[in-house]
């Protein structure tokens, strides 16, 4: 348990795009001004190393809820000196040249136009969009959204919650029909909106299937209920989203309902801690989120037919989640279980006992409080 | 329930689409659906299940495609076309160039091959609305399959050709030609794969090239020929929002001007 984790975190900020741009400047000023200077050098490019060895973890003081995952101050050089990762530090000049100039036309890109415009520019440094995405990532300590890089968001909100974009009318999501309201990508759209809710439980949703049944029964009007789903794996909107439904209605408990297999866990986990993939910004968004189902004790309502084996790539899952010092006690002997087992099962072979029975379903578990 | 007569989800599909074709009938009939991936935007209004869909108050916000497309009723539009784009990062270019805003007009994606509830979708709008249909999808042979997916239907699906098929689209872009003439530097040129040239080859020897468009076989026959392939983003490489200033709109004033040129 360390006092001043804080000083520990690394984190990107989300920025206006002059902020942005003057962070670019500076850099450019600081490389040239050790390259004018009495003892000239090429100076090299700090980049904040995004591999497991810099991850830290941040434990919640007095309890479990409050942990989550950022990476620390161990940067990777890209230097010019080293001849073969001379290509990979001009990369990056070049692409702080170029959101520096699509910022300055207050304009947004996708990753697959940049990556055009980087090839026409420089057809020498880049030759594949890999290599752009690469480049992108922890440059400069702020957002992708911040660099200009427009995202699109896979989330979907349903159920009793009213938002409200500014200057525009209020949309009610109960009344969104089993499409929901679609989550923008665009982080500061979603900082704006005005939320009001009635409800008392938020659920995610790993699947869209389910997510489409359960909007469609109106689950929401039996039980007090936002549903949310990112459609599989978790973008940056959803959970932005989330977070800040966490902060708004705090006294909101959030639940996950995902298939009975290491990935749904990991999805849990997540929503929960955050991801070295997203890096910088996985802290920001992290959430209490409780397991609802499919669980262990929800086995026995699975028929015989409906379980499936694990394959090689769950268990990869399940290894790496086994070796995450920020796994729950309780949820990391419901991974045992599966792993032990062998077996893995979907939501959907809930639908044996009917198709209203899902709703029945969290319901029962809800006012159980049979969340763990 | 049967683990050993269905033991995959596709030996249910196949079997869903036996029926379908025993009855002669729709798969919605069957009460089966699919989860909705298209996108709309632009300038219309619709019902569908007592929500109200407002996409012109704000032309430039999308709005998910309803599943149940039977449910769509009231449908009010003062747009002058109907773009369907095959890319949801191609929609989004244009939802951030405002293109809504200077050009009246409705644009629907299926975020890549389109999914049922779009493709009757589309096919309600052109119905109540006989408004032409442009799409504009990457030139390579996917894009070519997900334009012929829309106006011919799909192998999958053909008994359902006649309701999903919409045989008012037509070809707006991006053909081989358009590579010199809207100058593009050569590094947007991408080679075609053996894969795709294997696919190339298959989509030619579609039976509706021969008779129903052979304007279209030609300029297959000219991808292929050439060996090389381009992105709608590609574009860009000149300025962002050219796509949305110049390329659509100069694409369609030809199609306009010279109906004959139609493709």
């Amino acid at each position: 348990m360390k006092f001043f984790t804080d000083r520990e975190i690394c984190y990107a900020d989300i920025l206006p795009p002059s902020e942005v741009r003057a962070r670019i400047e500076v850099a450019v000023l600081n490389f040239l001004k050790i390259l004018t200077c009495a003892d000239p050098a090429i100076s090299d490019l700090l980049l904040i190393n995004r591999k497991s060895s810099n991850r830290r973890v941040s434990q919640g003081l007095l309890t479990d809820d409050d942990t989550w995952i950022f990476l620390s101050r161990s940067f990777c050089k890209r230097s010019l000196i080293r001849a073969n990762a001379a290509k990979a530090f001009i990369r990056v000049w070049k692409v702080m040249e170029m959101c520096f100039k699509i910022l300055l036309q207050e304009k947004r890109v996708t990753q697959r136009e940049l990556f055009y415009k980087l090839l026409c520019v420089s057809p020498d440094c880049f030759s594949s969009q890999l290599q752009v995405n690469r480049t992108i990532q922890a440059l400069l300590r702020c957002s992708r959204f911040s660099l200009g890089i427009m995202a699109s968001s896979r989330g979907i909100v349903a159920g009793r919650l009213l938002v409200q974009e500014p200057d525009k009318e209020m949309v009610d999501c109960s009344e969104c029909g089993s499409s929901g309201y679609a989550i923008s990508g665009d982080l500061n759209l979603l900082d704006r909106l005005v939320m009001k809710t009635d409800a008392r439980y938020i659920i995610i949703v790993e699947k869209h299937a389910i997510f489409q049944r359960l909007a469609e029964d109106r689950v929401f009007n039996h039980i007090p209920i936002i549903l949310i789903t990112a459609r599989g794996y978790p973008d940056i909107a959803t959970r932005f989203l989330l977070h800040r439904m966490s902060r708004t209605f705090p006294e909101l408990p959030i639940m996950a309902l995902v298939d009975w297999n290491p990935a749904g866990l990991a999805i849990l986990c997540t929503f929960k801690f955050g991801s070295i993939g997203m890096g910088l910004e996985a802290y920001r968004y992290a959430c209490n989120v409780k397991w609802l189902g499919l669980r262990g004790d929800d086995l026995q309502l699975i028929p015989e037919e409906s379980f499936v084996s694990l394959k090689p790539r769950d268990l990869q899952i399940a290894k790496s989640l086994m070796s995450s010092e920020t796994l729950q006690e309780k949820h990391r002997e419901e991974l045992a279980l599966m792993v032990q087992s062998g077996k893995r099962a979907e939501i959907e072979a809930l639908y044996f006992h009917g198709y209203d029975y899902l709703g029945k379903y969290i319901a029962k578990k809800i006012v159980q409080a049979n969340y763990i | 329930m049967h683990p050993s007569v269905f033991s995959e989800q596709t030996v249910v599909d196949r079997a869903i689409s036996d029926i379908c074709i025993l009855l002669q009938c729709s798969r919605h009939n069957l009460n089966v659906v699919s989860v909705g991936k298209g996108l709309v935007m632009g300038w219309l209004q619709f019902l569908e299940a007592g929500r109200k869909f407002d996409c012109i108050s704000s032309p430039t916000t999308a709005y998910t495609i309803p599943v149940h497309v039977e449910e769509v009723k009231d449908i009010v539009s003062v747009a002058k076309y109907i773009l369907i784009v095959e890319k949801e990062s191609v929609f989004q270019r244009l939802a951030n160039d405002k293109f809504c805003n200077a050009n009246r007009c409705i644009v629907i994606t299926g975020r890549g091959y389109p999914d049922i509830p779009t493709r009757r979708f589309l096919r309600l709008l052109v119905e109540k609305l006989c408004l032409p249909v442009y799409c504009l999808v990457d030139c390579d042979p996917y894009g070519f399959d997900i334009l012929t997916t829309y106006r011919f239907g799909s192998m999958q699906m053909a008994y359902d050709a006649k309701i999903l098929r919409v045989p008012e689209v037509q070809w707006l872009g991006v053909f081989p030609s358009d590579f010199e003439k809207y100058d593009l530097p050569q590094q947007c040129l991408l080679p075609l794969t053996a894969e795709d040239k294997r696919r190339t080859e298959t989509l030619l020897l579609r039976c509706y090239l021969q008779k129903e468009v052979p304007e279209w076989r030609l300029e297959l026959e000219l991808m292929l020929q050439k060996g090389v392939k381009f992105e709608i983003e590609a574009f860009s490489v000149h300025t962002l929002s050219f796509l949305s200033d110049q390329y659509i709109p100069s694409k369609i004033q030809e199609v306009e001007v010279l109906p004959g040129n139609k493709i």
